[in-house]
């Protein structure tokens, strides 16, 4: 029970297991590894960008603008192949187009110390607009055939897509757990302040998060660009909503410094694989919405419900220590000494 | 001395830059001061203002309120949809104010009843309403009754339920003098909002609630049911937006509204200094606020789509 409570992700991952084999049950098309591998494709971008997001969220801050960061992206991709740059260079352009734009965010937000929020809604409005701006608003449609070779390339029949994407969040996710400057993202989230007094250098943790959260909406542009082959002028719209659903659902705390990279990880498969299956049990598409935000709710509700009936249980077990140390209440120190190592 | 006093506050450089980016633009272009092309082009952004204004109640107790701009879709849709199945148009609307305020209802027995960030929750319930908005049309359907009208579903995604009477759609166009009737339902409803704010003991409890939710529990204060009220409160604007756009566009659609989340909060944000600190903020500023952002973002696009029309 308590692993379940301090891992929100197994928890969201047995949900996802008992509906895969329901819906498996329903229609055994489900359950043919083309279609679980697809599902794991088409997860990717929003993947992605919740790993960005989480960073950020991970300090108690929030990023809206990671969307329009990887439409950006994507617009510079597909304007520098274009314009006939090759395709590693151009792949490096648009991370560095990601970067940058989260550079800004993080430079509002520590140098000027505008609140996230507000500075994140400011610069999402400037990115789309540059977005228009760069392709007069135009989709790019001719972009040349060498990106898509990128997603149809496969090993062991999966796309190389899907084995990089996830070695990054496997590598996210160790980084998280044995990187110094990985656990200040936790002690900044945490505790600012305390973050501070102990000599933290809460300003560059905070920066790198944002810069972070840039660089990972550009890697889900390439994924994006390479899979669909051009670039709507909607690229990543409605995005930073869904990536911070994903996080959340994962078991990331918007309160700061409780999460994972295979929150997003898990939390992304999970919002994908359920419009899959309404496809699958011939639900029409637009009741996608619907049902992922009633699935958000329920698990956040279940997932406090839960905590609350972990905390009722730990504070009885304590009441009932109590009781039983109140014959040697004569001797205080041996008393609170055993209570004190139940606690721990 | 208040003068003085106002002067010096945050309103006042709101009412200040907006004064500048209004003549800055009627210089540009003289055509743009008129009092009346400045007052009709409030209309675009009634909404906004309605689901800022109700969002604001939220943001004072420390909450916050995203599925606002889903409620302007799913009051619209209801609306449409009660008026197809055989609803009298003005009962559709009461209709759609009633299950629009519920929307929020839900919101705020979850927020009560859990300790789970409202981001998180209503961001949920966004996704849920909105789904709800865009998949109810085809239930109704299946029911027999024709939501899609003549054009079918193709036409359906295009163009909305259409066809509502032309007494209801008037309304939005219509107006007192220069004053267009979707600012006079901004204006009531401002003047409602900031009258339970500053002259009830509900309104002192949200400013409270803000501040420390748990001396307001131990002072007796009902902290569940104001919240739920609020949440209400804050829907209920949002259905009022729904059923001003729907009369504006002519047509009921899911997706009316949808665009306005960041606009909404951006004003909200512009017109209090404070977004964390629930309790420091002022109300009448959220109607400066959005008059800045929106003339600052659209007016001289919205005047030349106006002047080309003429």
């Amino acid at each position: 029970m308590n692993r379940i409570v301090k891992n929100r992700e197994l928890l969201v991952l047995a949900i996802l297991g008992v509906l895969i084999v329901v819906i498996g049950a329903i229609s055994p098309n489900f359950l043919r590894p083309t279609t679980l591998i697809n599902i794991v494709n088409s997860s990717l971008f929003l993947m992605l960008i919740a790993i960005g997001e989480m960073f950020v969220i991970l300090t108690r801050g929030i990023d809206v603008s990671t969307g329009a960061m990887a439409g950006l992206a994507a617009v510079i991709l597909g304007v520098s192949l274009n314009a006939g740059v090759p395709l590693p260079v151009a792949i490096v352009l648009a991370l560095l187009t990601g970067l940058a734009a989260g550079a800004v965010n993080a430079v509002g937000v520590t140098a000027f110390r505008v609140p996230p929020i507000i500075m994140t809604l400011g610069s999402l409005g400037i990115y789309r607009g540059l977005m228009l701006l760069i392709t007069g608003g135009s989709w790019i449609e001719t972009i040349p055939h060498s990106i898509k070779s990128v997603a149809a390339f496969r090993v062991a029949g999966i796309p190389a897509l899907v084995w990089i994407s996830l070695a990054i969040a496997v590598a996210v996710a160790f980084a998280l757990k044995n990187l110094k400057q990985a656990r200040y993202l936790y002690a900044v989230g945490d505790n600012e302040e305390g973050a501070f007094l102990l000599g933290i250098p809460v300003k560059a943790t905070v920066f790198s998060a944002y810069c972070l959260s840039g660089l990972f909406a550009g890697a889900a542009a390439v994924v994006f660009v390479a899979q669909i082959g051009f670039v709507p002028m909607q690229t990543g719209s409605g995005q930073e909503l869904k990536a911070i659903a994903a996080v959340v659902l994962g078991g990331v705390s918007l309160s700061g410094g409780v999460g994972n990279s295979m929150s997003a990880v898990v939390g992304a498969l999970f919002l994908t694989a359920v419009d899959s299956m309404m496809i699958f049990l011939k639900i029409p598409g637009f009741w996608n919405n619907a049902v992922g935000g009633a699935i958000l709710l329920a698990v956040v509700f279940i997932d406090y419900r839960i905590r609350c009936a972990v905390k009722d249980e730990q504070q009885r077990a304590r009441a009932r220590e109590m009781d039983q140390s109140t014959p040697e209440r004569n001797n205080p120190t041996a008393g609170s000494a055993s209570v004190m190592g139940k606690a721990t | 001395m208040i003068a003085w006093k106002w002067l010096r506050s945050w309103e006042a450089v709101l009412v200040a830059a907006l004064a500048v980016e209004l003549l800055a633009l009627g210089a540009i272009n003289p055509a743009f001061l008129s009092v009346e092309n400045l007052l009709f082009s409030t209309s675009d952004f009634a909404h906004v203002i309605l689901g800022a204004l109700g969002l604001t109640l939220v943001v004072i107790t420390a909450g916050i309120d995203i599925s606002g701009v889903s409620i302007m879709g799913l009051a619209s849709i209801v609306l449409g949809l009660s008026w197809v199945a055989g609803a009298d148009i003005w009962l559709a609307v009461l209709i759609a104010l009633a299950v629009g305020s519920l929307a929020g209802t839900f919101n705020g027995l979850l927020v009560a009843n859990t300790d789970v960030n409202p981001l998180v929750l209503t961001l949920g319930s966004m996704f849920m309403f909105a789904g709800i908005a865009t998949g109810l049309p085809g239930v109704l359907d299946l029911l027999g009754f024709k939501a899609y009208g003549a054009g079918g579903f193709a036409a359906y995604q295009y163009e909305g339920i259409t066809g509502l009477p032309k007494e209801f759609t008037a309304l939005a166009h219509g107006g007192l003098g220069w004053v267009p009737n979707p600012l006079i339902a901004v204006l009531l409803f401002a003047l409602v909002l900031s009258l339970i704010l500053h002259r009830t003991r509900f309104g002192r409890y949200l400013y409270l609630i803000g501040v420390n939710p748990n001396v307001a529990r131990y002072s007796g204060v009902p902290v569940k049911s104001v919240i739920v009220v609020v949440y209400t409160l804050s829907a209920f604007g949002a259905a009022i937006a729904g059923v001003i756009l729907t009369s504006y566009f002519t047509s009921a659609r899911s997706d009316l509204g949808s665009e306005a989340l960041l606009n909404i909060i951006t004003a909200v944000v512009l017109g209090s200094a404070a977004f964390a600190d629930g309790a420091k903020i002022a109300f009448i500023p959220k109607l400066t606020g959005v008059g800045f952002f929106e003339s600052g973002g659209k007016a001289p696009s919205r005047w030349a789509r106006k002047s080309a029309r003429r």
